[in-house]
């Protein structure tokens, strides 16, 4: 069972959800969480089977799907998909334990369900049509759960959302096309498969036309600004559960891709682009972080917050060597424990109040005590205070930075610095002082549901704060490798120079050969 | 004193007519029985047409045998040609009619299906189309067009209603035109080359290397204007949603589907022969109508209020997308163009199918069309499986994979890259997305907002267990289509290939 582990991971959801249209509107919510446990437990399963010292692909599994056209169900781990893999069952399993919803709860849970099924697939996917075809179908759950149980602007925000991450993908399946005939014309074969694609030396002006191609995909996922503005509708109005999931791992698809697309596949255009992205992304962290600061509603805050830290990542994955790749790679996951937790936070107020604008509330330290301290530990963390789980990502992702240059790295460490004051104030706002709100008087601290889904985030925050290693080993392992690739493939001698050569290590076995 | 005419009747290969005469035959003893016996329930000839057009079907199945052996195979003084793209097309005419014609076994009784003439004129329009294809003579091609559209003038009027005579007249004053058109190109090339057929019109052309390219392109210029209305390219396409919103959903189904793969099979044979002889004057206007094509029909579907009119647009989107393979005319694109349709047929009988499942006999009051958009308003709630299967079949239209139509997007998007088309590989994929917001128009209506007072009595009303299981079928096909792509790709492309496109 081992060997078709993935498989069993991607479909048993589904089959679940497809079973779940027979059971009844009241037992569903125990239903979707047994179904969600086991999900969770595989995974679980999967990393204790998933040998850390291999930097190459795991658990292969190959099946011919449209060979007159190279298209075969091809599916692998590696350090870089494990843990986002582990973050996605894990996050379905909180995000239908702490479930507050009360409205159609059946259908919100098959959703969730065919959701999961589409996020582990597309980290999963090592054939390049397969990896397509469950970065799209994971738009339709999320198009459903946004406009049919989110905000007044719901419609809008679900059609904007699916058709903006449309577009961007269609233009990427062209690139994947090209990409296909490129092989094709060097091999005589068809493939979609990764893995053969990383063989090609593509000359420099492809590479370029390509990594555009490519980048528009992943870059509106991100969202990385001017592509972001999708993203606050969507969190606007999208219920707890839809943000929960868009913020922790939907957009990481976006960054995932980038490590797994165009960092390997393209490493000329890679070095090329480095500066102007690095420059996108601290524009990112700079403009979402004022944007933050000016928002009344504190979902907006956290939303913007969100989009502000993917700078970060993205900035790591343009590192380009170990320290930042692996960074990125660490800070996916704690992005997606940290955001996700507070869209969990601003939901459990949002359920007492029916409000989230901030100046509605003040002094809620005293009220709700227990609830404030579970927030203040979120919001450190998500600042990047040393001892939690962002401060690691974030500081690799510098570090990886700092050896291209040292300007840029400032210029982000000292926006990161000051993006802590929004999240601060947006802290002071809602929880010291004195009760000035009647309505707040009498708010009731969090319940059991809610525990069940904020301890674990908290001891996960923290427990991968203070020692990251085996999470952050077998990332470095695989991270290590595709460096090395595309060290190896690199022709422009500035890529050369830039990315670093780690062949003199040992113990370093390259994708190809473990394939 | 002329000279006896001797044919030996081997020489004419009899053979070849088989398929046409299957369904001619079939709709002659549908008049007989008629005549023998009135009043017959319409079940019967439902049956007795899906049982000649399943000896159609084999009796096609059989030449491919041949064909793969033999090659292609020339009957009745050469007239017959059956090489691979006319069988594939034949199979898909006579599958996708198969598909349409239990349509008719609705809950509720209409006018139309009391005629048994109704579904004799459908097997004649059938023969009609497969006389279409399965030659490359410009005369047998404007019989088999003119016989078609005649029999489907009259069943679209058959439906009895005043928009109905309406899209009939309007279907057959443009189809008049474009018989107009079709016989001056035909006579001009006639003029230039002496010959109706159209590889030997070819094999002159090249000889005298295109010393009358002024003719070839006045002729041209009239026969794409006839393809042109028949495929509904812009800007001949106006009758279109006129058309569609007038006859049944089941025969607005069936026309977006069956004439357009005769029309294209027959452009296919026209068009290529000169693209890939470098006529540069007819690639640009091929470039330009698939665009105009793509991209105008889709912003015009973007303002429909009813659904009908924005799937009547939307599948003039997709003939103008399936286009660009006769632009491109490699082998890949030709094996997209019936891989596509392939595809396509399944869930556009999916589609209109729900169409006519929900059909109400009287509007409401306030009630502008058949099938506005506020009438699947929160069918979720009301009706969740219906709900869930046509949005199934409008995620497989926007070319969401894996549903049936992505693989064809996909196919055919690659054959434009593989045959250096960049732009306008980039132009389809755009247009996917434009297309991407009015199929989602109808999800939204259907799962995101609320259920109307009074439209749910007609969900379903029209239903009937063979209604149902066409349904299914459809939804079946458009989910697994991912395996069948393979055989599908394998068994056409050798077809394509072995006839030389």
């Amino acid at each position: 069972m081992i060997d078709h582990i993935l498989t069993l991971l991607i479909f048993f959801p589904a089959l679940a959800a497809m079973l779940g249209f027979v059971v009844t509107k009241d037992s569903m919510r125990a239903y979707g969480i047994t179904v969600a446990f086991i999900e969770f437990v595989l995974s679980l399963w999967l990393w204790y089977a998933y040998d850390p010292m291999v930097s190459g692909m795991q658990f292969m599994e190959s099946m011919p799907l449209i060979p007159a056209f190279g298209i075969n169900y091809l599916l692998g781990v590696d350090g870089i998909s494990l843990f986002i893999i582990i973050l996605s069952t894990f996050f379905t399993l909180i995000g239908i334990a702490s479930l507050t919803e009360t409205r159609r709860i059946k259908d919100l849970i098959i959703t969730l369900l065919f959701l999961e099924m589409t996020m582990v697939g597309v980290f999963a996917a090592l054939d390049a049509i397969v990896f397509y075809v469950f970065w799209e179908l994971s738009l339709v759950p999320m198009l459903y759960i946004i406009g049919a149980w989110g905000g007044p602007l719901r419609i809008y925000a679900s059609i904007k959302f699916f058709l903006y991450t449309f577009t961007g993908s269609l233009v990427m399946l062209v690139g994947m096309l090209f990409m296909a005939y490129f092989y094709y014309q060097a091999t005589g074969q068809w493939s979609f498969s990764i893995l053969e694609w990383y063989r090609l030396i593509l000359p420099e002006n492809f590479q370029l036309w390509l990594f555009v191609a490519f980048f528009l995909g992943f870059a509106i996922k991100v969202p990385m600004f001017p592509f972001h503005t999708w993203l606050p509708y969507a969190h606007g109005q999208a219920p707890t559960i839809g943000s929960v999931i868009l913020a922790a791992i939907l957009l990481k698809m976006g960054t995932y891709a980038f490590v797994r697309f165009s960092l390997p596949l393209f490493p000329d255009a890679s070095v090329f682009f480095m500066f102007p992205i690095a420059i996108i992304a601290i524009i990112m962290i700079i403009y979402t972080a004022m944007v933050a600061y000016a928002q009344e509603d504190i979902k907006q805050v956290v939303a913007y917050s969100s989009v502000s830290h993917m700078g970060v990542i993205i900035l790591g994955t343009f590192a380009l060597n170990v320290e930042g790749v692996s960074g990125s790679v660490f800070l996916m996951l704690a992005h997606g424990v940290v955001s996700g937790a507070l869209f969990l936070l601003v939901g459990v107020i949002y359920d007492r109040r029916h409000t989230k604008l901030m100046s509605e509330f003040g002094g809620l330290a005293t009220v709700m005590p227990r609830y404030a301290t579970i927030f203040g530990i979120m919001m450190m963390a998500s600042v990047g205070l040393p001892l939690t789980i962002n401060f690691v990502g974030e500081f690799l992702c510098l570090l990886g930075f700092y050896k291209q240059s040292h300007m840029l790295t400032l210029t982000a460490g000292v926006a990161i610095i000051v993006g802590a004051i929004y999240m601060l104030a947006a802290y002071k706002k809602m929880f010291f002082g004195t009760v000035t709100n009647e309505a707040n008087k009498n708010l009731k601290d969090l319940s059991k549901t809610e525990y069940l889904g904020l301890i674990p985030l908290t001891i996960v925050a923290i427990w991968l704060g203070i020692y990251p290693k085996p999470v952050l080993e077998p990332i470095n392992n695989s991270v290590e490798s595709v460096i090395q690739l595309m060290h190896d493939k690199a022709q422009s001698p500035e890529a050369k120079a830039r990315i670093p050569d780690l062949s003199g290590k040992n113990g370093i076995i390259s994708i190809q050969e473990a394939h | 004193m002329l000279e006896p005419i001797n044919v030996s009747l081997a020489s004419l290969n009899l053979a070849t007519l088989a398929p046409m005469l299957i369904a001619i035959v079939g709709a002659l003893s549908i008049l007989l029985i008629d005549m023998v016996k009135e009043g017959l329930h319409k079940s019967l000839y439902v049956m007795i047409s899906l049982l000649f057009l399943l000896l159609d079907l084999g009796a096609l199945v059989d030449f491919a045998g041949v064909f793969l052996k033999n090659g292609t195979v020339l009957g009745f003084f050469d007239v017959m040609l059956m090489d691979g793209i006319a069988i594939l097309s034949q199979i898909i005419i006579v599958g996708g009619s198969m598909l349409f014609i239990p349509l008719a076994l609705t809950s509720k009784r209409f006018h139309e299906y009391n005629y048994p003439e109704y579904f004799a004129l459908f097997l004649f329009m059938i023969a009609g189309f497969q006389f279409m294809v399965a030659t490359d003579n410009l005369i047998l091609i404007f019989v088999g067009l003119e016989t078609a559209s005649l029999a489907l003038y009259t069943l679209i009027a058959l439906h009895n209603r005043s928009k109905s005579f309406e899209a009939a007249v309007k279907y057959f004053t443009m189809g008049a035109l474009a018989a107009g058109f079709y016989a001056f190109g035909s006579m001009i090339l006639y003029a230039i080359s002496g010959s109706v057929e159209i590889n030997q019109i070819a094999t002159v052309l090249a000889e005298d290397h295109y010393s009358n390219i002024g003719y070839v392109l006045v002729s041209m210029a009239f026969m794409i204007a006839a393809f042109g209305f028949k495929l509904s390219m812009v800007p001949f396409h106006t009758w279109t949603p006129d058309v569609y919103e007038g006859s049944s959903a089941a025969l607005a189904g069936y026309m977006s589907i069956v004439p357009k793969i005769a029309a294209f099979v027959v452009a296919m044979r026209l068009f290529e022969f000169l693209v890939h002889s470098g006529v540069v004057w007819l690639q640009v206007i091929l470039y330009i109508g698939v665009v105009v094509t793509m991209t105008a029909s889709n912003i015009w579907a973007l303002v429909q209020s009813d659904v009908k009119r924005m799937l009547a647009y939307s599948s003039i989107s997709h003939a103008g997308f399936v286009m660009a393979a006769i632009l491109i005319g490699t082998t890949q694109a030709n094996t997209g163009l019936f891989l596509y349709w392939a595809l396509f047929s399944f869930t556009n009988l999916g589609a209109f199918t729900m169409l006519w499942v929900n059909r109400q006999k009287n509007l409401l009051p306030g009630q502008s069309s058949d099938h506005p958009y506020e009438k699947f308003s929160g069918m979720v709630k009301t009706m969740p499986m219906a709900a869930v299967m046509m949005a199934l079949f409008m995620l497989s239209l926007a070319g969401i994979p894996p549903f049936g139509l992505f693989w064809g997007k996909m196919y055919m998007i690659g054959s434009a890259v593989s045959a250096g088309y960049t732009v306008l590989a980039l132009i389809m994929a755009l247009n996917s997305a434009i297309a991407g917001y009015y199929y989602l128009k109808l999800i939204v209506f259907m799962f995101m907002k609320e259920p109307m007072v009074g439209y749910e009595q007609f969900y379903f009303m029209n239903a009937s267990l063979s209604l149902k299981t066409i349904i299914g079928i459809a939804a079946v096909g458009t989910i697994f289509a991912v395996f069948a792509v393979n055989p599908l790709l394998e068994v056409i492309t050798l077809f394509v290939y072995n006839s030389g496109y």
